[in-house]
């Protein structure tokens, strides 16, 4: 059974196409990364799936069929737009919270204060929630939503306003959240994090799904017909299925004539007596396809 | 329903456990105690406790006898001194041993005549201390019911052809409760509303509101808030209510509610009856306000004209007691905005027909049923509109409607 399934969504605000047509699948236990540029149609997504908006055509299955008020205490949520009372101790604030999500008040307690440790946020506890700095309020904000141990995460931008040591705590969490089985939904546009922690995603842009599948699979299907190789030796002018050759930070990029194979190449350099330290297909970074998709859609906003 | 009653006692418990809710509540006591003060200070700024003569005919205040004080007798009332002559009456006022004198006509059974004399301003009090001396003193010998009977005067009593009604001297709390019941309802419901703006207002202010709309549905959320709120406002009357009970309790003579009251039970239960409904229909207007508003301060302003119609039959409340079946009073008493106060007013000066009783409660129940409805569907199209206004056209918007009831 899908954690998520979006079929063929559609929801207009006025004469803006909000989410066109959008389809997509989240399975159990895996981050799924939902990318776009900013006013892509991301959040609209998420709000259709959380039921906050309701689509005007289209399927929305969350967790085995349509949303209800059970489910939402399954679900843990980190909007984009963060937010929580201000004028109120932060155990007191998180607290309600954690109850609004199904916990009672003492096991709620309990499980705020193990976070709270882990998050280095124990002396704060006391404190107004407006008297924390911003990055404490974002770890709280993450406490809030994983508080409850919810079958399913869906964060927005979950490393804004965090410095590296805490976002790579959070990593460290969301990996962890990963194999317990939880699934995770991932909103951003820092595709170095998507690489690091999506098992799949999907790309959308102007209320459209651009790119949709496992990482690889992505990356594969933008790959250019070139190698990457490392060697410390000189390179002979020519090389059977070579085109150019660029040097790309150490590396060499080789690429490939129309109908050349990377194992003509790699043959060719091993005849040659080449000694190679490293030899691999060049697949682009999701941020190249990224930029790439982008701009073939009408240019980043 | 239990995250109801979590929204309820987290709302509820923020409002009261603030201080400013303790200030506000503070502040009325404080308030009511320093107009006290000013105006006690006022008429003993007034009143002079020198002594003042008089000289009374032959036969007339013989061995007069300064009037008992009452226990709870605030000021003391001016000594007052015999004089044989108005000559050495007139000396001592010279000499200011005395403030004044009176000079009591020899035919006062007949006429009540009686002249002051004074030389400068002399106390507010003297006139009417003296009057109650003259009074006590001629009457000191009759039987104590007669000098009841006599101080006392006519004392008029009237009654409704079938009986129901009844108002007299004695019974004016019968027409006071009304509009008491009016003005404390005014501010409860300035309140409970200003708070429940505020918590909407505030919500939206904080972004928390889509994490709490994904932990809770919409009218559970604005269900909780509704009720916390209305009972922030009746705990602060609540407070200020005990606090005028211990007042009248303290000092029975500053107020004269604690005076024979013969309040009818079904006027308590027709206030009940429409000020609830009217309650809640007035505050889910003003949480549709908060809804709509961007900040605080925006929406408090929005919030006044929600008072403003309430306030209209105490405007024309002449109209109303004197013409209390007329059609203006009828109209008034049915509108739900301005049925609150006129109703009850009404039902006091004449016998409101049942149909027209259960025709404004109806309408009232109906009112604040459509009005959470409005409410919830206004709550839910502005709630993520951080930092934008919700216009009327999407208000009104057939589309924006259907879409907030999906």
């Amino acid at each position: 059974m899908s954690s998520i399934i979006v079929e063929h969504v559609h929801k207009n605000f006025g004469t803006v196409k909000a989410v066109n047509d959008v389809s997509f699948e989240v399975r159990p236990g895996e981050i799924f990364g939902l990318l776009g540029p900013n006013g892509a149609g991301k959040t609209t997504t998420i709000r259709i799936i959380l039921d906050i908006f309701k689509p005007d055509s289209g399927r929305v299955e969350i967790l085995g069929g349509p949303m209800d008020e059970q489910k939402k205490n399954r679900i843990g949520y980190l909007p984009e737009e963060r937010g929580l009372y201000q004028d109120i101790p932060l155990d007191r604030c998180l607290n309600y919270l954690a109850t609004l999500k199904g916990l009672d008040s003492g096991m709620a307690r309990t499980r705020i204060d193990e976070f709270l440790d882990r998050f280095d946020l124990a002396d704060a506890k006391k404190k107004k929630v407006k008297e924390l700095s911003k990055g404490m309020q974002q770890k709280a904000q993450l406490i809030s939503t994983l508080v409850h141990q919810p079958e399913l995460v869906i964060i927005d931008e979950p490393f804004s306003a965090l410095d590296p040591v805490n976002t790579q705590m959070v990593k460290d969490l969301l990996r962890e959240q990963r194999d317990q089985g939880k699934t995770i939904i991932m909103c951003t546009h820092q595709m170095h994090q998507v690489e690091e922690l999506c098992d799949r995603l999907v790309l959308i842009d102007s209320g459209q799904a651009l790119l949709y599948g496992t990482l690889d699979e992505v990356r594969r299907k933008f790959a250019k017909p070139s190698v990457l190789i490392t060697t410390h030796d000189a390179l002979p002018e020519t090389i059977q299925g070579v085109g150019d050759i660029e040097k790309v930070n150490g590396n060499y990029l080789l690429h490939l004539i129309n109908g050349a194979q990377p194992n003509d190449v790699l043959k060719s350099l091993v005849e040659k007596k080449i000694t190679l330290e490293k030899f691999e297909i060049a697949l682009p970074t999701l941020d190249e396809i990224f930029i790439e998709v982008v701009n073939k859609q009408g240019g980043v906003r | 329903m239990k995250k109801f009653w979590l929204v309820f006692i987290n709302e509820y418990k923020r409002h009261v456990l603030r201080k400013r809710f303790i200030f506000a509540v503070l502040s009325m006591p404080i308030f009511v105690a320093f107009i006290c003060g000013i105006g006690f200070l006022s008429v003993w700024i007034q009143y002079n406790f020198k002594p003042v003569g008089y000289i009374a005919p032959a036969g007339l205040l013989e061995n007069a006898q300064a009037v008992p004080e009452e226990s709870d007798q605030i000021f003391h009332s001016v000594p007052f001194v015999q004089y044989t002559d108005e000559k050495a009456a007139s000396a001592d006022l010279k000499t200011q041993k005395i403030q004044a004198y009176f000079v009591i006509s020899p035919d006062y059974i007949q006429t009540g005549e009686v002249e002051y004399i004074k030389v400068t301003k002399t106390g507010s009090n003297v006139e009417d201390d003296f009057s109650a001396f003259l009074q006590y003193n001629l009457l000191r010998d009759k039987p104590k019911e007669v000098a009841q009977r006599i101080l006392d005067g006519t004392n008029l009593t009237v009654r409704s052809v079938d009986g129901s009604k009844e108002m007299s001297v004695d019974n004016w709390m019968v027409i006071m409760l009304p509009i008491i019941a009016g003005v404390l309802f005014l501010i409860a419901v300035n309140i409970s509303g200003g708070y429940l703006l505020q918590a909407v207002v505030e919500e939206k202010e904080n972004r928390t509101m889509e994490i709490v709309v994904t932990s809770v549905s919409p009218s559970q959320l604005m269900g909780g808030k509704i009720i916390a709120d209305m009972l922030v406002g009746l705990t602060e009357l609540a407070i200020w209510m005990v606090f005028t009970v211990f007042v009248i309790k303290l000092a029975p003579s500053l107020l004269p509610i604690g005076q024979s009251a013969q309040i009818n039970a079904s006027s308590i239960l027709l206030i009940v009856a429409i000020y609830l409904p009217a309650f809640i229909m007035i505050a889910a207007a003003m949480g549709a306000v908060g809804a709509t508003a961007t900040e605080a301060r925006e929406a408090q302003q929005v919030a006044g004209l929600f008072t403003l119609p309430i306030v209209i039959p105490f405007w024309f409340i002449t109209a109303i007691m004197f013409n209390p079946t007329g059609q203006l009073a009828t109209w008034l008493s049915i509108i739900p905005i301005t049925a609150p106060i006129s109703m009850p007013l009404r039902a006091v000066f004449t016998t409101v027909p049942t149909w027209q009783i259960l025709l404004t409660i109806g309408l009232l129940d109906l009112c604040a049923a459509f009005m959470v409805w409005l409410s919830g569907r206004i709550f839910r199209i502005g709630m993520l509109q951080y930092g934008k206004r919700v216009s009327l056209k999407q208000i009104f918007n057939r589309r924006t409607l259907l879409e907030s009831q999906k």
